[in-house]
């Protein structure tokens, strides 16, 4: 296969759908699958850039997102089933702390429900961290909505200028060196932030002659009535949607339907947004069937988890057993290694 | 001295901006109110998911409508560099978080440039800032909405001059970082706990109840974190605040922002 960029959108599909998947199953057989699937799919498709070393951070993340937990489970559990493994010295903290128990007897039922779910959080950061260290960011930048196309191209320059800033703050640093000044310490850190901020906005006032003189940003003329719409469209459909997530949590019965139609005219109002700003897109990325399968594995895996485990912890504890069919589409997730084009070479990265 | 906004605050944008914040205060705060029949209730360690999805979309709705409403070339090239420079200094931070310096530049851009260029401003670094160090997660949504009211608020402040102002934004960016720390807290609260333990979040149980076991939480993991953070921010804020704020006014002077753009039809003047 040629190398190409994937679509951003379709490994943060395939992500969503196993992170959704984690979420979903209380089986530490599935979740330890899917990690093996998101760890396999990285080191095979990875591109050389450096947004692409994120991966081990989030697995270090994710180990002491366990650690924390069970930590906690220790330290502040409330006592579950019967198997009493030691007990702790225990003290009662004042009542405007909540008036917790700290310490106390500590079961193993305690321990593998906080290590479920602990795994079950780790699990989903995994999948997210494979989806950071798979996607390229300006790419995902790039496939924003026409509507916000200049908060985009806002994203896309800052994007860009930061690597030189962190260069120049490495300048100035120097410069200070050679002049003998200090170069630790907050009060170094507060005097270079001038040439380098003076600098940075002197950048912005030339960015922003270039792009005035190159005609960037001209909107098109739009009906008074279309801006009417438009601005009808998101102040109501915001209001919905503030209206809506009150009903849902008074527990109304309409609040769904509000939230709904709330987010609709929002959304369509972003699109009647994007009408003022036409634009075409240099080399876009195509979403071909590479894309397509990658999302479909994600989304299936999630689907068949959801229809066939639970993510309860039935008491009292049991050995888990691995449903095959979830088990069979969490693996087909693996795919995406070895069928989608592979990330072009470093001297054409994006 | 008058408030100079990069982008106007019209009768639209301030109400986008605050439908937009009662959406964000309802995401963090919706444990402390939610009724127990309430799904959300029976779903809590689910719900920061679903909120999760919601505030992108309301925030991109918010982003558009400040966009189209009053950023021109200036305007973007503005906030794409001060979102560069925030995004550069980001990973200086000390500490597990590191924000502080990150805070300093939000703080005097809102300050500077106007509340909703600052809540733009604040919310596109976060933004900016997670791509750069591929942090993109469940948090950044949460993220990106706080960081948008720090700098806001830093715009919504009383209009005064010299060593008071510096003074009053000190207070406020140690105030305002350590409520930044709670706030997230507050996102993550109910479901990164779980129902297992004596600090976890009770659907329905009463506000003062949720309350101390929020407080506990917050003393529990991240407090020794935040104050720290709050001092340093306040700190550099006085060390560099002042010349920050004075290069970040000159330059907007130069940019002229709030000049009106005029078109008039060219005189044709005799050739000698």
């Amino acid at each position: 296969m040629i190398n190409r960029w994937l679509h951003p959108g379709a490994w943060w599909l395939w992500a969503l759908g196993l992170g959704a998947a984690a979420t979903r199953t209380a089986n530490p057989l599935l979740l330890g699958l899917i990690v093996a699937v998101a760890a396999l799919v990285v080191s095979a498709r990875r591109p050389q850039a450096q947004w692409a070393g994120a991966f081990p951070v989030f697995v270090r993340l994710a180990l002491l997102v366990i650690v924390i937990r069970v930590g906690f489970a220790v330290l502040f559990g409330v006592r579950v089933g019967t198997t009493d493994l030691f007990t702790l010295p225990s003290i009662t903290l004042p009542e405007w702390m909540a008036g917790v128990t700290l310490g106390g007897t500590v079961t193993a039922e305690m321990l593998v429900i906080a290590f479920i779910q602990g795994a079950q959080l780790a699990t989903l950061l995994i999948c997210v961290g494979a989806a950071n260290s798979l996607a390229s960011p300006v790419r995902l930048l790039k496939a924003l909505p026409p509507g916000l196309y200049h908060v985009g191209v806002a994203g896309v320059v800052a994007l860009s200028l930061a690597p030189r800033i962190m260069v120049n703050v490495r300048r100035v640093m120097q410069a200070r060196r050679m002049r003998g000044r200090p170069t630790r310490g907050l009060r170094a850190a507060a005097e270079a932030s001038v040439p380098v901020l003076e600098s940075s906005l002197d950048d912005a006032i030339n960015l922003a002659a270039a792009m005035d003189t190159r005609g960037y940003g001209r909107a098109t003329r739009t009906s008074p009535t279309e801006r009417v719409l438009q601005a009808g469209l998101v102040l109501i459909g915001l209001v919905g949607i503030a209206l809506g997530l009150f009903a849902v949590l008074g527990a109304s019965g309409w609040g769904w339907l509000l939230l709904a139609v709330g987010l609709m005219m929002a959304i369509s109002g972003i699109l009647v947004a994007g009408r003022r700003i036409p634009r075409t897109r240099y080399r876009p990325d195509p979403w071909g069937w590479p894309e397509t399968l990658t999302a479909a594995t994600g989304v299936g895996a999630a689907v068949a988890v959801i229809a066939s485990s639970s993510s309860a912890i039935s008491l009292p504890l049991t050995w888990p057993t691995l449903p095959p069919f979830a088990a069979a589409m969490i693996l087909a997730a693996a795919l995406p290694a070895g069928l989608t084009p592979p990330p072009p070479l470093p001297w054409r990265t994006a | 001295m008058s408030q100079l906004h990069v982008v106007p605050l019209h009768r639209r944008t301030v109400a986008a901006l605050s439908a937009v914040s009662l959406v964000g205060v309802i995401a963090f705060f919706w444990p402390f109110f939610v009724s127990p029949q309430s799904v959300a209730a029976d779903h809590a360690t689910d719900a920061p998911w679903f909120f999760a999805i919601l505030l992108p979309l309301v925030v991109g709705v918010l982003l558009a409508e400040i966009s189209d409403d009053g950023l021109d070339a200036k305007g973007v090239a503005m906030l794409a560099v001060l979102a560069a420079v925030a995004t550069a200094v980001r990973p200086l931070g000390a500490g597990v978080a590191g924000l502080e310096p990150m805070f300093v530049i939000l703080l005097l851009g809102g300050r500077a440039l106007g509340p909703a260029f600052g809540f733009a401003l604040g919310s596109l670094s976060m933004f900016t800032s997670a791509l750069l160090t591929a942090g993109v997660g469940p948090w950044l949504p949460f993220q990106m909405v706080a960081a948008g009211w720090f700098a806001m608020g830093a715009g919504l402040l009383p209009q005064i001059r010299g060593k008071a102002e510096i003074a009053m934004l000190m207070a406020y960016g140690a105030v305002a970082s350590l409520a930044y720390g709670f706030l997230m807290n507050l996102s993550f609260w109910p479901w990164a706990l779980g129902d297992g333990s004596e600090l976890s979040f009770v659907p329905g149980a009463p506000l003062s109840e949720n309350l101390a076991r929020w407080f506990a939480f917050n003393v529990a993991t991240s407090l020794g974190w935040d104050i720290p953070r709050a001092v340093l921010t306040a700190v550099l804020t006085l060390l560099a605040g002042p010349v920050l704020l004075r290069a970040v006014r000159r330059a907007t002077r130069r940019a002229a922002f709030d000049v009106p753009v005029r078109f008039e039809t060219a005189v044709d003047e005799p050739v000698r």
